[in-house]
């Protein structure tokens, strides 16, 4: 009477168990692929966050492309154009100065330094100096849009603009009125006229349309975080 | 008692012979299906030694307490909780009783 009934459970038992070696033998695997598999696991990972970054780069670009278009037609986009000329970021053209600065052909008398009738930067920023006094509104060195951010520095036997380095001669282009330029540049005890005592060659010619490029360069701020004008900090 | 152990056979073998995987995050489920199925299968021999052996309470039990495990699993993974070792810690402590309940029958015939 027994004999069936254990042996009908036994072949359930039997059953489970088969299916419990199964289990055990396919864990057994995965847990050796998991061992021997870990860069694949890391490479599969990075795939995926590759593929987050992609999505995530493909919605900002939409989000961009959407603001533009926005921009575009509410109007905005003419007040960004402005700000993009105010901050060289758009190359222009107009009626200017273009001044043309060379290394003096003069050469040094006994017991006096080479330096005297070489330029240096001062003189080029006295250059631009004037020129901004007199209303320009760009200026390039040497096609090096000159921006807020940008330098006009000594970098040994050249300047330095922009991080570009330039030898001499120097081009400055200003884009204004070209008279008040350039009689800005001209005046009696002016640059031109101080330069020109050291034998430096500086020629300005008015100039009815100048070309100045946009900055090229990229601007980053790091540290400085707009204020808004209601004294929020954003 | 010669059948569990030709079932385990025979499931190992299957097992070995074809290529089955499963993907990485699923191990931890079967580890505790495992040990759910191990419990299960002990529990049938204990009940089939003390004649009690009940063929829908055995399988009911195994597909149950299958689930039951997974789903700790599942959750707590969820919660970031290691619920699965409640799973573990049960299945394990009735596996040793079980097999505990095995052996004195073996020993007192």
């Amino acid at each position: 009477m027994k004999v069936p009934q254990i042996r009908r459970g036994q072949i359930a038992i039997a059953l489970v168990c088969v299916i419990l070696g199964l289990m055990i033998a396919v864990q057994f695997r995965t847990t050796n692929g998991i061992r021997n598999t870990v860069s694949m696991q890391r490479a599969e990972d990075l795939v995926q966050r590759l593929a987050q970054t992609e999505q995530e780069k493909n919605d900002l670009q939409k989000e961009l492309e959407k603001y533009r278009i926005e921009g575009g037609s509410a109007g905005i986009a003419k007040e960004i154009q402005n700000a993009k000329m105010v901050g060289g970021m758009l190359a222009v053209h107009g009626p200017g100065v273009s001044v043309v600065i060379d290394d003096s052909k003069k050469t040094p008398k006994n017991g006096e330094s080479a330096n005297l009738y070489l330029i240096h930067d001062e003189d080029i920023l006295k250059v631009v100096n004037e020129l901004r006094a007199a209303a320009a509104e760009a200026i390039s060195i040497n096609d090096q849009r000159l921006i807020a951010t940008s330098e006009i520095r000594c970098a040994g036997p050249t300047i330095s603009v922009n991080n570009t380095r330039f030898g001499a001669p120097f081009e400055v282009k200003a884009i204004g009125d070209p008279k008040t330029l350039e009689s800005a540049l001209l005046m009696k005890g002016g640059v031109v006229e101080t330069l020109g005592f050291w034998g430096i060659d500086i020629k300005v010619t008015q100039v009815t349309d100048l070309n100045i490029p946009a900055y090229s360069g990229a601007v980053h701020f790091e540290y400085a975080k707009p204020v808004d004008v209601g004294g929020k900090q954003k | 008692m010669i059948y569990p152990v030709i079932g385990i056979i025979v499931g190992l073998l299957i097992g070995a012979l074809f290529p089955i995987s499963i993907p990485v995050f699923l191990a931890k489920y079967l580890s505790v299906a495992v040990l759910a199925s191990l419990d299960t299968a002990f529990g049938g021999i204990r009940a089939a030694l003390e004649d009690k052996f009940n063929n829908t309470v055995f399988i009911s039990g195994f597909f149950t307490n299958s689930l039951l495990a997974v789903l700790l699993v599942f959750i707590g993974e969820r919660l970031s909780i290691d619920l699965y070792m409640v799973a573990l810690l049960a299945f394990g402590l009735r596996v040793f009783n079980n097999l505990a309940v095995i052996r004195h029958h073996f020993l007192k015939k």
